[in-house]
């Protein structure tokens, strides 16, 4: 019992300095960010003298990372809310009611999750320029509804597949329609889902360099990740300031992490266990 | 009653919609693309020439040796996460820290992953400073031919093995945990435990996790090669997604860049049939 124990703590010790090296890349680029210039260049490992917020406020106005920001927030925001409304209704009537082409529909969405963007990349791109919607917003939000609604639709099916039939059929006898059910049942039953889906979803679009980039060519319509590869130019004699850029990108999503950790996970090992 | 029967159509209908136009008809047209000229040859068909100017280019070539690459590196990007989550879940001390640490940087875009990655894995940087003081020389570990591919895989690696992680916590509590306490009192040790009873019994989350592990190595790595070293040096970290994308986006070559694509589906789809019957063959799939 006691050699069991010992290799328990022996395994920890690898574990732990795994810990550190997952911990200490991302120390590293605040405490960059938060030098001057001259800091960085005598000794890039020293803790900054004084903290001060030059760099992030550079990064933010002179860089353009402000515009940036706003046409990801607004972009990924509509992107989410469209995903869980469209998800949501095509999940409820794919996972609950029986129709003809149902089960077609579930597995055309299983497929497509294995599709992966790579293989449509070059088509969608001129299917979005004979619509009008290369290089605008609302092209961008399709774009991302197109590419994450397998999965959430999926999600959402899986869910309301569980959610018993009695439950229909009562709210049925109520004198329901099946959008009445779906307004008044469903969609409150299936927050929790909703909000694992959303904010994957709003992970994965957030994220996304190479839909923003094919879509978006044109300078003024950065999205923030596109925005940060092209900091790493503009800023190449101030790696302060490009770490700072790191930063501000890096923020929304960290603090996401950190207030729905639990439901991230869920997220994900939903979608490799159900179905 | 005669129009709800209608209202499963209708609660399907938008997003249907959206996938068709912006899915499926892309899928058909990029394979029919592929067939056709680019430049002064454009939308004339010109058969397999596509596939040729493919397979006499280089750089396409070396891209398709990287993926062997990968493939090769696949178990070990498997074996990592599992391990972790072995111990895990055999509750090491500090294990629901771990678990959260280890999780993080999966939300991390791969931009924001490769651009840190920059900083560490600079001549003078972290990384380096660290085999300093082992006594080891610095290594150029993006400007070497021989290591950058690996020095990106490993920035993958890192960024991502946090997910397959929570897939595999997950499959670990589906496991029968009878199992595995009448093997502990029979006294076996480890890595017997680990062979004889938590590999067979986690059969179908591995072979799970080792296909999306596929996928997002031929999938995923875009971000990180763009920001890390956009393919270079001299090509040798290329990939078939980079080599499409500076087909399409840089060279206007469209339908060059769409036989790449059909080409890399068509990879992923032999790989991953090849890893099932792998899988099956060696007994470990019910």
């Amino acid at each position: 019992m006691a050699a069991a124990r010992a290799g328990r703590w022996l395994a920890s010790v690898p574990m732990a300095a795994l810990a550190l090296a997952t911990i200490y890349p991302l120390v590293f680029t605040t405490n960059v960010a938060l030098k001057t210039r001259r800091e960085y260049v005598l000794d890039r490992f020293a803790p900054a003298e004084a903290p001060h917020a030059d760099n992030l406020v550079t990064a933010w106005e002179s860089a353009g990372m402000a515009r940036y920001f706003t046409t990801s927030l607004i972009v990924v925001t509509c992107a989410v809310v469209l995903l869980l409304w469209l998800g949501s209704m095509a999940g409820f009537a794919i996972g609950s009611l029986r129709f003809r082409g149902s089960r077609t529909l579930f597995l055309g969405c299983l497929a497509a999750l294995f599709v992966p963007f790579q293989v449509i990349m070059v088509p969608l791109a001129r299917t979005m320029a004979d619509l009008g919607l290369l290089d605008t917003r609302p092209g961008l939000v399709l774009a991302y509804v197109a590419q994450f609604l397998p999965f959430t639709i999926f999600l959402m099916a899986s869910y309301y597949a569980h959610i018993p039939a009695e439950i229909v059929d009562a709210a049925r006898i109520d004198g329901n329609t099946t959008f009445g059910v779906y307004r008044r049942i469903m969609l409150p039953m299936g927050t929790p889902a909703l909000i694992s889906v959303g904010i994957l979803d709003a992970l994965f679009c957030w994220n996304d360099v190479l839909i923003a980039l094919l879509l978006m060519p044109s300078a003024g319509n950065r999205t923030l990740m596109v925005g940060v590869t092209s900091l790493r130019g503009q800023y190449s004699d101030n790696i302060p300031v490009f770490a700072a850029g790191v930063l501000i990108a890096a923020v929304p999503v960290l603090v996401i992490y950190l207030f729905f950790q639990r439901h991230i996970a869920e997220g994900v090992t939903a979608g490799s266990t159900k179905g | 009653m005669g129009v709800d029967r209608l209202a499963p159509y209708v609660l399907v209908a938008p997003a249907v919609l959206i996938l068709v136009v912006l899915r499926l008809y892309p899928l058909a047209l990029g394979v029919n693309f592929s067939f056709t000229g680019d430049g002064e040859r454009d939308g004339t068909a010109v058969g397999l020439d596509n596939y040729a100017t493919l397979f006499d280019d280089p750089l396409f070539l070396g891209s398709l040796r990287n993926v062997a690459l990968l493939v090769l590196l696949l178990p070990v990007a498997v074996a990592i996460p599992g391990l972790l989550a072995t111990f895990i879940y055999l509750r090491v001390p500090g294990h629901r820290v771990f678990r959260g640490v280890y999780f993080f940087p999966a939300v991390l875009s791969p931009v924001i992953a490769g651009a840190i990655f920059n900083l560490l894995l600079a001549f003078d940087g972290p990384a380096n400073a660290v085999l300093g003081a082992v006594g080891l020389g610095p290594v150029d570990w993006l400007g070497d031919p021989d290591i950058a591919l690996f020095a990106v895989v490993g920035v993958h690696v890192w960024a991502t093995f946090g997910m397959a992680l929570v897939v595999f916590l997950a499959g670990f509590s589906t496991l029968d945990s009878t199992l595995l306490d009448a093997a502990r009192i029979d006294g076996a040790a480890l890595p017997r435990l680990i062979w004889h009873v938590i590999v067979p019994g986690l059969s179908r989350t591995i072979q799970f996790v080792f296909v999306t592990t596929m996928i997002g190595l031929l999938t995923s790595m875009f971000g990180l090669l763009y920001v890390m070293t956009g393919g270079g040096p001299g090509g040798a970290t290329y990939l078939p997604e980079y080599y499409i994308w500076i087909q399409q986006g840089q060279l206007d070559r469209p339908a060059l860049a769409s036989a790449a694509s059909t080409v890399l589906f068509l990879v992923m789809v032999v790989v991953g049939l090849l890893q099932i019957s792998l899988l099956r063959r060696s007994g470990r799939v019910d």
